[in-house]
């Protein structure tokens, strides 16, 4: 490194410098003569690669919505509102809009129910607890993929783990086509393999923030003769507010993406197809990528959206 | 006090139960020769356990216990390289905007944080024909790129703000003796900021691990489709037994929860650096 060193002036006076976002510690020297380049240097690749593969991209994908980009059907040409058009009559994605719909219901309120529950029991330390924790994150560290396979066992029609429990108590005879029949219940069981994957996230974003509320709340509320009930409502609840917001929006961004589980689980079939997945579809399969543009784009924005609604609606600063 | 232990043992069941009932049973499956995994009804415990699913996985030279081998080694290479440039890149670049001032700095980091609050599907088809314009479409560096370019704005955030926890004053003790600005991030930063690393290498590794759609588009063959793309569609075919699918699903478990299980005390660490914003 050839970069100028100038190791030894004190920090110079920076008159408009900005404030750093969160480190107050900066040492670098700079020199008023010129440039100093090392830092520079130093952000260079990464500020490259976002530009390139992630800035550039969602451009893209924001002008090539309003594009009708075939491979069948070319040249590219504008297309105005044409893609969303197309988008509105096409059954197979107003179907699967409704499905993700309810793939977020039911996903970002089972895993913020989970992490809350979750989070509780781990609250205080007992002796196993760093194991619990180990053996709590490991559906979060699996692939999904997998996931979707290993579910499969549990909800197989013949020699699955919920129909073999079924017969074995005689409440049926064990062959319930679970997946693909019911739209409801195809739904909410493909869930459940997305929430046992990221509630683990929600439990320890949840706890990290219950280890903060101070013990002497809880004890004062005791002495107030509260129940442990009125102590978690009146105490938990709401000191938890800010792990709960971003729990849940780390769920809505999760499951208004959802593809793995429905695609292994469900296959293709309606009962169960995303809109991430119908995305695939239009574009890798059908390949007109002007619609893909499109749906990815309605995908975006609404997620951003809702993520912005439930910071809104549940983010509340708290202070100790 | 007695009540609430009961309470609790009763929560930390549920949660063993939740997290474990699932592995066990496809382990189980896994163990199992076909006939005795479609019995009913069902044996809760492997009867006549048997390692030959992964015996025919590991050494069996019919088609897909071969597919799954090369697939193997295809996540591994990939998983690998994203992580290691990942690594790098963010060191430099999270060490930079933590402990540097230089015009622009706020702008160039928020920049990098937007990028986090878009779902990663949103760029899935421009980053297919970009990397399809460059022929880079079925090749391990599309893959990585691809996979680096999206782990890179949490890993660069993580070691900001650990880099930014590290104890004033470093720089200048170390820049007083006369070491280069360079020498004393080497020297001095790189030992502290360690677990910070550590955390970030761990979660990129498990993140590109568990890829399914990224690699399911941009690997058009068996010369670089990742394990998750190969067991997605053995199980689409409906031809292959479910205890060699089930010993397949174990194998690719096995590095994330064995990394997990192992490191967990590092993955919960970065993960809430990584999401207190």
């Amino acid at each position: 490194m050839t970069v100028s060193s100038s190791t030894t002036e004190p920090l110079a006076a920076e008159g408009a410098a900005p404030r750093p976002p969160a480190g107050p510690t900066s040492v670098a020297p700079v020199r008023r003569s010129r440039v100093d380049l090392l830092p520079y240097l130093l952000v260079a690749p990464v500020m490259i690669f976002i530009a390139c593969l992630a800035l550039v991209p969602a451009v893209f994908t924001v002008v090539q919505s309003f594009f009708k980009v075939d491979a069948l059907d070319p040249p590219t040409r504008f297309d105005g509102f044409g893609n969303f058009t197309r988008l509105w009559h096409s059954p197979a994605v107003i179907g699967s809009i409704g499905n993700t719909a309810l793939y977020v219901v039911i996903g970002v309120t089972l895993s913020t129910v989970i992490g809350i529950g979750a989070a509780v029991v781990l609250q205080k330390p007992f002796r196993g607890r760093s194991l619990v924790i180990a053996i709590l994150i490991l559906p979060w560290a699996m692939p999904g993929v997998v996931e979707g396979i290993l579910w499969t066992g549990i909800f197989d029609p013949n020699a699955g783990l919920i129909n073999s429990v079924l017969s074995s108590l005689h409440l049926s005879d064990g062959n319930a086509v679970l997946l693909g029949q019911n739209r409801l219940l195809t739904i909410t069981l493909i869930e459940l393999v997305q929430v046992w994957q990221i509630a683990p996230l929600s439990v320890l974003l949840i706890l990290a923030v219950l280890q903060l509320i101070p013990g002497e709340l809880y004890e004062a509320a005791q002495i107030d003769g509260c129940t442990s009930w009125s102590a978690f409502r009146r105490i938990t609840l709401p000191l938890a507010r800010p792990g709960i917001a971003v729990t849940m929006v780390q769920a809505v961004i999760a499951t208004l993406n959802v593809f793995d589980q429905p695609y292994v689980l469900n296959g293709a079939a309606n009962t169960g197809a995303s809109v991430t997945m119908q995305t695939y579809f239009i574009s890798f399969q059908d390949l007109d990528f002007g619609q893909g543009y499109a749906l990815s784009l309605l995908i975006t924005i609404v997620t951003l959206l809702i993520s912005l609604v439930v910071v809104r609606l549940v983010y509340r600063r708290v202070e100790l | 006090m007695k009540r609430r232990t009961g309470a609790r043992g009763f929560g930390v069941a549920a949660i063993l139960i939740w997290s474990l009932v699932p592995i066990y049973w496809a382990i189980k499956t896994s163990l199992q020769t076909e006939a005795d995994a479609r019995a009913k009804p069902a044996h809760y415990l492997p009867t006549n356990a048997t390692l030959d699913n992964y015996a025919t996985l590991l050494t069996g030279d019919s088609d897909v216990p071969a597919q799954i081998r090369q697939s193997a080694v295809n996540i591994v290479v990939e998983c690998g390289a994203a992580t290691i440039v990942t690594v790098l890149l963010a060191t430099l670049a999270g060490y930079a905007f933590a402990r540097m001032r230089f015009r622009g700095r706020n702008v160039l980091f928020y920049a990098v944080l937007a990028t986090m609050a878009f779902p990663a599907y949103t760029t899935l088809i421009p980053l297919y024909r970009i990397m399809s314009t460059f022929g880079l479409v079925n090749t391990y560096t599309g893959i990585v790129l691809v996979y680096v370019s999206g782990f890179l704005p949490l890993a660069t955030w993580i070691l900001h703000n650990y880099f930014a926890s590290l104890p004033v004053g470093i720089e200048e003790a170390g820049l007083v003796d006369g070491a280069r600005r360079l020498q004393v991030l080497w020297h001095l930063l790189l030992p502290l900021a360690r677990p910070g690393i550590i955390s970030t290498a761990l979660i990129t590794f498990l993140f590109a691990w568990g890829q399914f759609l990224f690699p399911l588009v941009l690997s058009s063959d068996l010369s670089t489709q990742p394990l998750t793309v190969v067991i997605a569609s053995l199980q689409g075919r409906h031809v292959v037994p479910s205890t060699l699918l089930n010993a397949a699903g174990v194998l690719a478990i096995i590095v994330p929860a064995l990394l997990a299980l192992a490191f967990n005390r590092y993955i919960v660490n970065g993960l809430l650096a990584g999401s207190t914003k």
